[in-house]
């Protein structure tokens, strides 16, 4: 069994649940770089002292767990039938999920 | 030091940049045959050699963009804030999200190119112009922030 034909799975997963976890703020840590401090899941109820929290490692590594895992459990899917998936999903998830950050930011764009 | 880590930052970005496109170019645009101008010779090159090199690029960049993040959350974004440059915030906090994205594509990025069959042309092809997109993108909207804020400040 060759690890390597899940590795599309774990692109188009990673793009999904990064998505959900930036939308969510499901960070597996926090920093706060004010204090030089780090926290366990998410926290946002530091006094204001703390300085801004930063959340972008944490959405990094929950994907990364969450995709792993995903791309574990494909392992034991017909290669076939994760081939014939992957192939497309490894690129158009990240695309949707790329306009979907966009989508996301116009707060931004329109203040 | 911040400024040292900020100029290997960009320097990665430029070797990442030229290997990226020459390979976005051999999969969009091969040379046809005879063909010898400088043009033609950037696309002539053999994409697949470039995989590992743009990976190592790619996650040494993106680690060093890691390392200086929480420089520019206090001393830049701060300041992009109090001079109500919204649209400059907004800018960065895709770039943030494009990498974070980029990075979980290497993977398959890395399969389809290391599996040159027929059936996998279209994704290495898509994978491969997303990537160029992104550092595209990362490289311009980072160079137009630092200058923003003045070099060294």
């Amino acid at each position: 069994m060759r690890v390597a034909r899940v590795f599309p799975v774990f692109s188009a997963a990673f793009a999904a649940i990064y998505l959900a976890a930036m939308y969510n703020n499901l960070a597996l840590f926090s920093y706060f770089p004010r204090g030089r401090q780090w926290f366990f899941l998410t926290v946002t109820d530091l006094p204001r002292s703390a300085g801004p929290g930063m959340y972008w490692y944490g959405w990094l590594a929950t994907s990364f767990l969450g995709a792993a895992g995903i791309a574990a459990l494909a392992l034991i899917a017909p290669a076939s039938w994760i081939a014939r998936i992957a192939r497309v999903a490894s690129w158009v998830v990240p695309i949707a999920v790329i306009l979907a950050v966009i989508y996301i930011l116009r707060g931004w764009f329109l203040r | 030091m911040i400024t040292t880590l900020l100029i290997i930052h960009a320097l990665c970005a430029v070797f990442m940049l030229g290997a990226l496109t020459h390979q976005t170019l051999s999969v969009w645009w091969p040379p046809r045959a005879g063909e010898t101008s400088m043009v033609a010779r950037f696309r002539a090159v053999r994409g697949a050699s470039y995989t590992n090199t743009i990976i190592v690029l790619f996650i040494a960049t993106a680690s060093l963009g890691a390392i200086l993040y929480p420089s520019y959350r206090l001393a830049v974004r701060v300041v992009l804030e109090d001079l109500r440059l919204s649209a400059a915030n907004g800018v960065f906090e895709l770039k943030e999200h494009l990498v974070a994205i980029g990075l979980g594509l290497l993977p398959a990025y890395w399969y389809y190119w290391k599996e040159p069959a027929a059936e996998n042309r279209i994704a290495a092809k898509a994978l491969t112009t997303l990537l160029a997109l992104i550092v595209w993108y990362g490289f311009i909207i980072g160079h137009v922030l630092n200058n923003i804020r003045g070099f060294g400040s």
